[in-house]
């Protein structure tokens, strides 16, 4: 295995691609009890149209499919469900759909290997019948319901549809009660064969392992399947410009939400870790806990907890969301946009800048103390084509000329949307 | 993970977690403290208020730069209902030493001087808090008590707990209530300040890379040699007995597209060591993936998304908890009160057992894998007065048998069944009975 070391957390990462195409990463972690193993695929819920390897015409499906395999990968044609294997093995197992990735994992202390051979034998064997697939509408109907009762899910969708034209990164990953009921088992086995194939998958083992002789059990428990060609995704063609500044929504709420978003163009590859860092310290210097900005709208009642500041990225599609609650959210909106011209006008307050970076610095070490977030971490950036350790190396490139010029370049009055969640 | 503790004076204890697994040390103080009508409302605005500045870091924005340059050390501060004691708690997280770009400091002496000096050494202008904080802060403290109903799933937990303990401790909220708000002004709180210091179960824990040193660290801190003894007045929670109450259903409605079940039960429980049957009773019933509200209502009724239970051991009391469509408020109702039937006959297997502890003493053992819930552990032992290594506790687990669990099934009874509905549905509902 290849192993690459970061001596600012000293940790080591084992990587090796095997031949069926499946990449396997572990970091070892002395004297932890907890053992953390996440398997994804490269598939989340934008992937509804590709093109299928060897075929020549496109397969749309959907909205809701890559979550509703997640649902249904569990089922055994023995009638057994898989996670009650593995919480009887005392196993804490789940899975989980976002916008670009699918993971299976569990987390234990003990029963690692029977665990292991729970996980590799679901994921490799799916089973959908009509009947099966017919009952998980039941249950996922009433998770899409249960969503549409948080009012910092709707805002946050709010926000991507005023960004996106035809991006799917807008629509729910859940699909909606009217998509789901579309779907059946040969929808299920299609997408299945075409995104479940090791070539299109990680696994990241993170715990107390030494990880050569891991890596044999894992290759001990794949089953003999062989890389498929490259999958061709189709995303319809997304404007540079936003859909709407403003979007609104009523819902029973104490106080506002607000999400405002600035859409971005997608950076390269190489740039791509920078320019997050950048954003971060960027966006805490604007509205962070020491910004005088936050210190404003605190005195003034206007935010009462720091807003979320994020950076989210995936394929096709590029933004930065402030996420937070507010009695008077356009008046954020505002003054936000007011500091970010002021700023732009200004030199960056060096001082200022060099105490941010130390701050997420710290952040970034604060990521190696637990398992879970270490593996969910390695395989989130891997699908980005990313390696985790670069945030800790880069930081140091990230220089204030740096920060002038994506401040000039991405935080423009055009590019910026408001969703507001009101009291209805 | 070497645990020491030192009682730095009459009801003031030093925790010590010496551990090297975390690239952070973490430093917390817990003023405990029972919970009162009277007090809430007035703990909630002081650990706002404290917050907010102290006497050498006067403002949110210095102590948030002072933090920022000690690579991003994150303080925290939040307010626990833990039984009947109501806790402050303020925490520290900052970067081992080790993982520094620059190896000249000593971040562990300054993280615990600073969280000592916030809880221990505020801003005080004129014999009291500074008004600007104290005005401001009660603006946020309305604001989290007009939220409550913002996150449904806790709206209805909070609610069935305030029908089962009405007019008693535990029925309060933590964060107080509106009117008693605007009694307190900047002075008064000070009073109040200077009651729970010089009374509050103080407890201090210390979580990393630590060694002998860091004991003189703390003995020797100026804002702890201030404080004096104290006959520490808080609750302790060995065992409680339940009065027997009629079982009643209370239904509201609100704007929700789901509909939220939770049903509260009191355990009667005869001697403490049935603590441990009732953790692998809950785990059972509702405490995974495997547990027959997850199988029953979720899996083979197709019922809920979330269906689950939960056991409060200060209380004795157990919660089933579940979000459903509305319409099939009676159904799902039946299907539990058919589970907790079954689980008073036995009718669960050996493997179910198995599961069960196996999923407990997973739990137990990685306890010592993350700082604060090793913290929480530790502290939980100084309330229920009751000290077990976390060996002899997987071993209480394991002895755990049938019997056992079938004898919590018949000391549990049924309190109160809460229902959130929506508006639109009142016709369809009808009460259960």
């Amino acid at each position: 295995m290849q192993i690459i070391e970061n001596l600012k957390v000293k940790e080591k990462l084992y990587i090796e691609k095997l031949e069926n195409g499946l990449t396997v990463m572990i970091i070892p972690k002395k004297g932890i009890q907890k053992k953390y193993v996440i398997w994804g695929t490269n598939y989340g819920s934008n992937d509804s149209k590709f093109v299928v390897p060897g075929e020549k015409e496109p397969t749309e499906v959907p909205k809701g499919v890559a979550h509703f395999l997640e649902h249904k990968m569990f089922e055994q044609e023995s009638g057994v469900n898989s996670l009650d294997t593995l919480t009887a093995l005392g196993v804490d197992a789940n899975a989980y759909t976002t916008n670009d990735h699918t993971a299976y994992l569990f987390e234990c202390t003990d029963n690692f290997y029977p665990a292991l051979d729970e996980l590799m034998d679901y994921v490799q064997h799916p089973y959908f019948t009509d009947e099966n697939v017919e009952k998980e509408k039941g249950i996922i109907g009433q998770e899409i319901m249960m969503y549409d009762d948080y009012p910092d899910w709707k805002v946050y969708l709010n926000a991507l549809e005023a960004m996106y034209h035809e991006h799917p990164v807008k629509l729910d990953i859940t699909g909606t009660i009217e998509t789901i009921s579309h779907i059946d088992k040969d929808i299920l086995y299609k997408c299945y064969n075409t995104f479940y194939n090791p070539s299109n998958m990680a696994m990241v083992v993170c715990g107390d392992f030494e990880p050569e002789e891991l890596l044999k059990e894992i290759k001990n428990r794949l089953i003999d399947k062989k890389a498929n060609g490259e999958i061709k995704r189709i995303y319809p063609e997304e404007k540079e410009e936003i859909v709407k500044e403003k979007i609104e929504q009523n819902m029973d709420v104490s106080q506002p939400l607000f999400a405002i978003g600035i859409k971005d163009k997608i950076a390269d590859t190489n740039e791509r870790v920078k320019k997050h860092i950048a954003f971060e310290i960027l966006l805490n210097m604007i509205l962070g806990k020491s910004s005088k900005l936050y210190q404003e709208l605190y005195n003034e009642g206007i935010l009462f907890v720091t807003p979320g500041l994020d950076y989210e990225f995936a394929r096709g599609y590029a933004h930065i969301l402030i996420t937070g609650q507010s009695p008077k959210p356009y008046e954020v909106y505002d003054k936000f946009k007011k500091t970010v011209e002021k700023m732009k006008n200004e030199p960056i307050d060096s001082e200022e800048f060099n105490r941010i970076k130390k701050r997420i610095y710290g952040q970034y070490v604060k990521e190696y103390n637990d398992t879970a977030d270490i593996a969910r971490m390695f395989l989130a950036d891997f699908f980005k084509e990313i390696n985790s350790f670069d945030y800790l190396e880069e930081i140091t490139t990230v220089n204030e000329e740096y920060l002038q010029q994506i401040l000039k370049e991405v935080f423009d009055d055009k590019k910026m949307i408001i969703s507001v969640i009101k009291k209805g | 993970m070497q645990y020491k503790e030192k009682e730095l004076k009459k009801g003031i204890k030093l925790h010590l977690i010496q551990t090297e697994k975390f690239k952070t040390n973490l430093i917390a103080v817990f003023l405990t403290l029972p919970i009162t009508r009277e007090t809430v409302t007035k703990n909630a605005l002081l650990s706002a208020v404290l917050r907010r500045g102290s006497k050498n870091m006067p403002t949110l924005i210095q102590i948030s730069q002072e933090l920022e340059e000690m690579y991003g050390a994150s303080f925290d501060n939040g307010l626990d209902k833990t039984g009947d004691n109501h806790v402050l708690k303020f925490y520290l997280e900052s970067i081992n030493d080790k993982f520094l770009p620059q190896n000249d400091e000593n971040m562990l002496k300054t993280s615990i001087e600073k969280l000592l000096e916030i809880v221990f050494n505020p801003l005080i202008e004129n014999g009291g808090f500074k008004e600007e904080y104290i005005k401001q802060e009660k603006e946020n403290i309305k604001r989290i008590i007009e939220g409550k109903p913002d996150n449904k799933a806790r709206y209805a937990f909070d609610r069935c707990i305030e029908e089962m303990y009405k007019d008693k401790p535990y029925g309060l909220y933590k964060y107080g209530y509106i009117e008693d708000l605007e009694k307190i002004d900047a002075k008064s709180l000070f009073e109040h300040y200077k009651e729970v210091i010089s009374k509050a179960k103080i407890n201090i824990f210390i979580s990393g890379d630590i060694n002998e040193d860091t004991i003189k660290l703390v003995e020797e801190n100026e804002n702890i040699q201030k404080l004096a003894d104290r006959n520490a007045d808080y609750y302790i929670h060995e065992m409680e007995t339940k009065e027997k109450v009629q079982e009643h259903e209370v239904i509201e409605e609100m704007d929700v597209t789901q509909g939220k079940i939770v049903i509260g039960l009191d355990l009667n429980l005869e001697n403490e060591e049935q603590r441990y049957d009732a953790l692998v009773y809950n785990a059972i019933l509702g405490g995974t993936a495997s547990s027959k509200m997850f199988q029953e209502v979720r899996e083979k009724a197709s019922l809920a998304y979330t269906a689950g239970s939960s056991y409060i051991r200060y209380k004795s009391n157990i919660f089933i908890k579940c979000g459903i469509e509305i319409k099939n408020y009676e159904k799902t109702v039946k299907i539990i009160k058919k589970q907790l039937e079954d689980m008073k006959n036995g009718v669960f297997s050996d493997e179910d057992i198995e599961n069960a502890k196996n999923s407990i003493i997973s739990t137990i053992r990685s306890i010592d894998d993350e700082q604060d819930t090793e913290i929480t552990y530790f502290f939980g032992q100084e309330l229920t007065n009751h000290k077990i290594s976390l060996e002899d506790y997987m071993k209480k687990i394991e002895n755990v048998t049938k019997e056992d669990i079938v004898k919590i099934g018949n000391l549990l009874t049924m309190n109160t069944i809460y229902f959130l509905k929506n508006h639109e549905a009142t016709k369809e509902v009808q009460p259960c009975k």
